[in-house]
């Protein structure tokens, strides 16, 4: 039974779904795909609120510089990011579900944003796959997203909660 | 209720209707406009007023959606508002001539810092984006709760509590930056310029410490300043507080300079 139970609290940790705000990648040999997930005390709207206000992002999340143009179904935007100051990132918003899902996609790669509600909390996972057939001749030059990743989370979490306490 | 009940509660609301409306509009016709439209469209739809929210709330979410109607194909100022319009009055003799006019035939036009206070407050504001600017109004300055604020605009607590919050951080970030009364790194320093030209017998340090937002500057956090800004507003009637005329006057001249601004830079 006890081995059981570290067996099962060792999938958990390992899990890519697990929400504890710990990034996770997965290398093959054509892509790397990043993943954190969190649980969040808040409201999902205010959650989608956060994600879908560009002007607003750098207010909150340390790992975006600047984001130009509005986050809506087929527009562009511009995002500059902490993971490498010196290049501007051209995105398009490929899909959007309000409160649930919501899709970026680059040259060479895609994120995808969902918000699950799961009783008073809400989960949040983000995830980006970036990869193609040239993609084993850079990858090293790539830096992991982990850390980056696991800030985004982490401030989204603090400021959604934040809001959420307000009366 | 009776349409004698209504009037007579619709006219215990109306100052502070008023200056709600005025404060979204910054414009003293439209003001007088959406009032009127607000106490026709209320008188129309009273037998629909249930009692389930308080009258003066249902009240303010008639006004809230005539007046989101009238500002939703209008542009949102500019952080700097205060500097296009300084700039503009520089170069206009004639708004100095009717100023100096109106402060001396006027008994409500003497220059007051805390009303400019309140009317810098009312320029900038419009430059949030509009559901910010109205629960930041709703909540900070007329005292309604989110769950009140949410039904005045018809949405979610959540959403009353994200527009709220970003609004705060927003405004606080700009006054930080601007403000000279509460950072001595603020680059705006109109209060005592205008105190200066406007009112020059008037000691500026000896009004200042009589403003708790600016005594408290050097060692109040930023939330409890930005809190002791709303007290300012809170304290002021723009129409009919001592120097309503003088801010009325200023406001109007921003409100016309803000129009061509943004005209020109369409």
């Amino acid at each position: 039974m006890k081995n059981l139970i570290t067996i099962l609290l060792l999938m958990t940790s390992l899990s890519p779904m697990a929400q504890n705000g710990k990034a996770i990648t997965e290398k093959k040999t054509f892509s790397r795909t990043t993943t954190v997930s969190i649980a969040i005390e808040s409201d999902v709207s205010i959650l989608w609120a956060l994600l879908t206000n560009a002007a607003d992002f750098p207010r909150w999340n340390s790992t975006i510089t600047s984001i130009d143009g509005d986050i809506e179904q087929g527009k562009k935007i511009r995002l500059k990011s902490t993971l490498d100051t010196k290049r501007t990132f051209k995105l398009k918003v490929k899909e959007m579900v309000p409160d649930q899902k919501m899709v970026w996609k680059g040259g060479m790669g895609k994120r995808v944003y969902t918000l699950k509600k799961s009783g008073d909390q809400v989960i949040f996972t983000m995830s980006e796959k970036i990869g193609g057939l040239m993609f084993p001749l850079f990858a090293n030059k790539i830096p992991s997203f982990d850390e980056s990743f696991e800030q985004f989370a982490a401030d989204l979490k603090k400021e959604a909660e934040l809001i959420a306490q307000a009366r | 209720m009776t349409s004698e009940t209504f009037n007579q509660e619709f006219e215990k609301i109306k100052p502070q209707l008023k200056s709600y409306i005025l404060r979204m509009t910054a414009s003293v016709q439209d003001t007088e406009d959406l009032l009127q439209d607000t106490w026709i469209r209320a008188n129309e739809k009273l037998d629909t007023f249930k009692g389930i929210s308080s009258l003066k709330t249902w009240i303010f979410a008639i006004a809230s959606n005539l007046t989101i109607d009238n500002l939703r194909k209008k542009k949102r100022w500019p952080e700097n508002v205060t500097d296009i319009c300084k700039a503009a009055a520089k170069e206009d003799p004639r708004h100095f001539q009717e100023t100096m006019k109106l402060i001396e035939s006027s008994n409500y036009a003497k220059f007051e810092i805390q009303e400019h206070i309140a009317f810098c407050f009312t320029c900038i504001a419009k430059s949030l984006p509009l559901e910010q600017h109205l629960c930041l109004l709703l909540k900070e300055i007329y005292d309604f709760k989110i769950k009140e604020v949410a039904t005045i605009l018809q949405t979610t607590e959540a959403l009353v509590k994200y527009h709220l919050h970003t609004a705060r951080q927003k405004m606080i970030e700009i006054f930080e930056g601007r403000c000279a009364l509460i950072n001595q790194e603020g680059i705006c320093h109109q209060c005592s310029e205008i105190n200066g030209i406007f009112n020059p017998k008037q000691n500026i340090q000896e009004e200042l410490v009589k403003i708790k937002m600016v005594r408290e500057a050097d060692k109040a956090d930023k939330e409890h300043l930005f809190d002791l800004r709303m007290e300012v507003l809170k304290d002021i009637d723009p129409y009919s507080s001592g120097a309503h005329e003088l801010q009325l006057h200023h406001l109007e001249h921003n409100r016309r300079v803000m129009e061509e601004y943004l005209k020109k830079n369409e």
